[in-house]
């Protein structure tokens, strides 16, 4: 591994999005980084690696993944590796992430960021192709935590000691998604202040914040196509009172609202930043 | 049950049938979003497609797809590379599904597809190649397939099956010029003449096949190709 660690980035910054783009490359947008999308930019070329390579003029970028698949036993697929790694080279970005869980068998990939359990079996598995990735991207990675809708009595320990032993076990970061918290402490009944007092301070390097929707039966949904609510920036200010200024970024995948509307929610968070600094 | 064992058996869950229960709420949203998400790719990438045959149809289709086509790349932008063809079986008595379909998901592939330069006619003279040697790499997301119908119009647009008839047989040509994917419907004859050309022949070999009579035509072709972009590099053999 070249560096086993990353130097913290402090900004707010937003998610690439293709309804974006024009606007992003026409003018300079008041942004102190992009992420983009992995899979959106890998083994391709023509337009959507053109787009990156004039973004990477104008901002940092960093990459945000969905399909590494830590939490599969049956091992990272080494096609993709390969491919990200390509990615990584050409993008040199400020870091690469992806989330915890995994994404599908062999032969049969889901698509979806899939719940774990908390167990030893999971555990081992997960730090073991994280190691394998970082010694391929040849950097330590930022795992985020998911939202998620189900639970397993097999769990011998809480999603927040799963992260922080994996953190520790592996040399990874953090990329904590504080709706992502939110949302599955609404699911599972537990106190989100309880997550973040337990994640290590020196281990997080980046937030996202995004909104969610009400689902069926009193769970919510991680849907990233609303604003951030109140409970959320709650949760951030405490976030960021407990880890520091922290490269923070609003996500929003579905329902995309103008660019102006983010960039304004995203001075939301500059402010609930700069009472705490 | 062994981590994998579980996940197995969650895997096989959230891609079963709509007859079967899910187990519990949890897994019931995530076999909701399993499902939902691979339809969006599917609508998104075969837009036309769906307006042509109407939204309740699509949904038909892409719902049989999704029970029997299981995803398998790490990327969900593959997914419906196997969506025409399926379309084939699904719309038998209406080829034309298929055909712009396939026009679709391979205007998509050029769109996105691995670089490569375009040959210009300029760059090719200035390299004083050996005309009877010479071997050309097609251009980025190049490929062709046989069609019954006006693909231009469906591509365009057109909403009246009344008015669309099927043709004499064409060859659908897909390929990127620069940032920009193309597609032509080819004569026969006319693709006759190319694909050997795409398929690694050399000039030379290529203008034998058009015999001593096509010779001044080919070479008008040959120019219409290289402007059109068909080719990116000269084949590091024939240098």
């Amino acid at each position: 591994m070249m560096s086993e660690t990353i130097p913290p980035f402090t900004g707010f910054g937003l998610g690439l999005r293709k309804e974006h783009h024009a606007q992003f490359l026409g003018a300079e947008q008041k942004v102190d980084f992009v992420e983009i999308i992995s899979e959106n930019f890998m083994a391709c070329g023509g337009r959507p690696l053109r787009t990156l390579d004039a973004m990477r003029e104008r901002h940092p970028v960093i990459m945000h993944g969905v399909s590494m698949s830590l939490g599969s036993p049956a091992g990272l697929n080494r096609d993709y590796l390969t491919e990200l790694k390509l990615l990584a080279d050409r993008t040199r970005p400020l870091w690469v992430s992806d989330h915890l869980c995994w994404t599908g068998i062999p032969g049969h990939n889901s698509h979806d960021l899939l719940p774990l359990p908390y167990t030893n079996e999971a555990l081992a598995t997960c730090i073991a192709n994280l190691k394998l990735a970082q010694d391929v991207l040849e950097r330590p990675l930022l795992v985020e935590n998911p939202s998620s809708y189900m639970t397993f009595p097999e769990s011998t320990m809480s999603e927040w000691q799963f992260l922080k032993a994996l953190a520790e076990e592996s040399g990874c970061y953090l990329l904590l998604d504080v709706n992502n918290v939110f949302v599955s402490s609404v699911n599972h009944h537990f106190d989100p202040l309880e997550f973040l007092n337990v994640i290590p301070r020196d281990r997080v390097r980046q937030i996202h914040l995004a909104g969610h929707s009400q689902g069926p039966e009193g769970l919510l949904i991680d849907t990233h196509d609303a604003p951030v609510c109140a409970e959320v920036w709650a949760l951030y200010a405490k976030a960021i009172d407990r880890f520091g200024p922290c490269a923070t970024m609003i996500e929003r995948d579905d329902a995309i609202p103008p660019l102006d509307d983010l960039l304004a929610e995203l001075d939301q968070a500059r402010e609930a930043a700069s009472v705490l600094a | 049950m062994t981590l994998l064992a579980a996940q197995r058996a969650f895997v096989a869950e959230i891609a079963a049938d709509d007859d079967l229960p899910s187990s519990s709420l949890g897994m019931a949203i995530y076999r909701n979003a399993y499902r939902g998400r691979l339809a969006d790719a599917l609508a998104v990438s075969f837009e036309r497609t769906r307006r042509w045959v109407g939204e309740e149809m699509f949904e038909l289709a892409a719902a049989h797809y999704i029970l029997t086509h299981p995803p398998q790349s790490w990327t969900l932008d593959a997914y419906g590379a196997d969506f025409p063809e399926a379309l084939a079986e699904l719309f038998a008595d209406d080829p034309e599904v298929a055909e712009l379909a396939w026009l679709e998901w391979h205007m998509q592939q050029a769109f996105a597809a691995p670089d490569r330069a375009t040959l210009t006619g300029e760059a090719l003279a200035a390299a004083e190649p050996d005309w009877e040697q010479l071997r050309l790499a097609p251009a980025a997301g190049l490929t062709w397939r046989e069609v019954n119908h006006d693909l231009a119009a469906l591509w365009h647009g057109l909403t009246d099956r009344s008015a669309l008839a099927a043709t004499e047989p064409a060859v659908l040509l897909i390929w990127r010029k620069d940032l920009s994917p193309h597609f032509r419907l080819l004569s026969p004859d006319e693709f006759a003449a190319l694909e050997p050309l795409l398929d690694g022949a050399s000039f030379g070999e290529a203008a034998s096949q058009v015999g001593e009579a096509g010779l001044a035509r080919f070479g008008q072709l040959f120019a219409k190709w290289l402007s059109e972009g068909l080719f990116s590099a000269i084949d590091s053999q024939s240098q």
